[in-house]
């Protein structure tokens, strides 16, 4: 994707990240947060928890890596996410990007993201600021 | 015309919509939008002048208030220095009478949003802790309802015999428009919405794209 390509409401291709409990438990382990609310269900749900959940950075992980798919070589300036509800351990979810502003002078669009939960429920939403080389 | 009566702005805590963005977005979206309501949570916003993006778009651009009570969130239009001081918008445990009460009072209007929710919503608290007169109208149409929750809210509505109306509650850009009101009569300002939906003429739309 060429920064000349891009137009305000363009949507950048939606993925379906795989979340199933071998990814997360290597993603824990990478990151030295092995807790087990994040790879062990039966521990999450006697915390209250509809499951192992997924961990946020995970989940900003996730985005991140649809928007270098959708623009490889762009640079990510901000990531900033709002986390909305549960997103389940080898669940299903759908991640999705849009445009939102396209700044001609800096080279510089702004992103919707949101994941979105199996059930439909919103898990992270947010945006980002993508810079593209001249 | 049709108005989006449930948005958020970067104003809100949870929001990350500039109002400039959602602007563009509908006209280059072609949405179906005559305008939107900017509902920001436990707060009025009395400082935001948006009467400059309203003439560079030719949209109509609002200001409300999202409060929250022990019955659920509540969308109050027609904030007015009377009622900012009637009870604490930044409270999360407003009780519901007294909040629909001081709307009425001062001149504006007030009604339950996403009463469908699970455990948080209008309805669920009505089975736990029964029913409040005072309510007229609910949101029956919400942009960030699971499957199932606007169809409650749609049937508990009828049951009672409220009035609905319908938002995207957008916290993004990319999401004003999921659901908003037809008016049959032009809104233009906030005296006119608060008259518009005391008078009853609007129904909830969903504008949805067709998966």
């Amino acid at each position: 994707m060429l920064f000349e390509d891009v137009e305000l409401g363009d949507e950048l291709p939606a993925e379906h990240p795989d979340i199933s409990m071998e990814r997360v438990v290597e993603f824990t382990k990478a990151a030295h947060m092995n807790f087990p609310r994040f790879t062990d269900h039966e521990f999450a749900r006697k915390e209250g928890l509809p499951g192992a959940l997924v961990p946020g950075i995970m989940s900003q992980a996730l985005l991140a890596t649809m928007i270098h798919r959708w623009a490889p070589g762009c640079r990510i300036l901000s990531l900033d996410t709002v986390f909305r509800g549960h997103v389940v351990v080898g669940t299903t979810p759908t991640i999705s990007g849009a445009v939102t502003d396209v700044d001609d002078d800096e080279r510089v669009v702004e992103v919707d993201l949101t994941l979105t939960a199996e059930d439909g429920r919103t898990g992270v939403m947010g945006t980002a600021k993508v810079a593209f080389s001249a | 015309m049709i108005l989006d009566l449930h948005t958020h702005s970067v104003r809100s805590d949870d929001g990350r919509a500039k109002v400039d963005n959602y602007c563009q977005w509908i006209r280059k979206k072609e949405l179906p939008l005559d305008g939107m309501v900017l509902t920001e949570h436990r707060q009025w916003d009395d400082t935001s002048d948006y009467r400059d993006l309203e003439d560079r778009y030719g949209l109509v651009i609002l200001k409300a208030s999202e409060v929250e009570t022990d019955y659920g969130h509540v969308l109050v239009f027609g904030v007015n220095e009377d009622l900012v001081n009637s009870f604490d918008f930044a409270r999360i445990d407003n009780p519901l009478p007294e909040v629909l009460a001081a709307a009425e009072r001062c001149g504006a209007f007030a009604a339950p949003c996403h009463p469908g929710r699970r455990n948080v919503g209008l309805f669920a608290h009505y089975e736990r802790k029964g029913v409040v007169d005072a309510v007229h109208t609910v949101e029956v149409l919400n942009g960030g309802s699971i499957p199932g929750e606007d169809e409650l809210s749609v049937e508990k509505a009828a049951e009672h015999g409220y009035r609905g109306f319908g938002g995207s509650d957008s916290h993004i850009v990319s999401r004003i428009g999921f659901c908003a009101t037809e008016f049959d009569d032009t809104v233009t300002d906030i005296d006119g919405l608060v008259a518009a939906l005391y008078g009853g003429r609007f129904r909830a739309v969903s504008l949805r794209e067709p998966v």
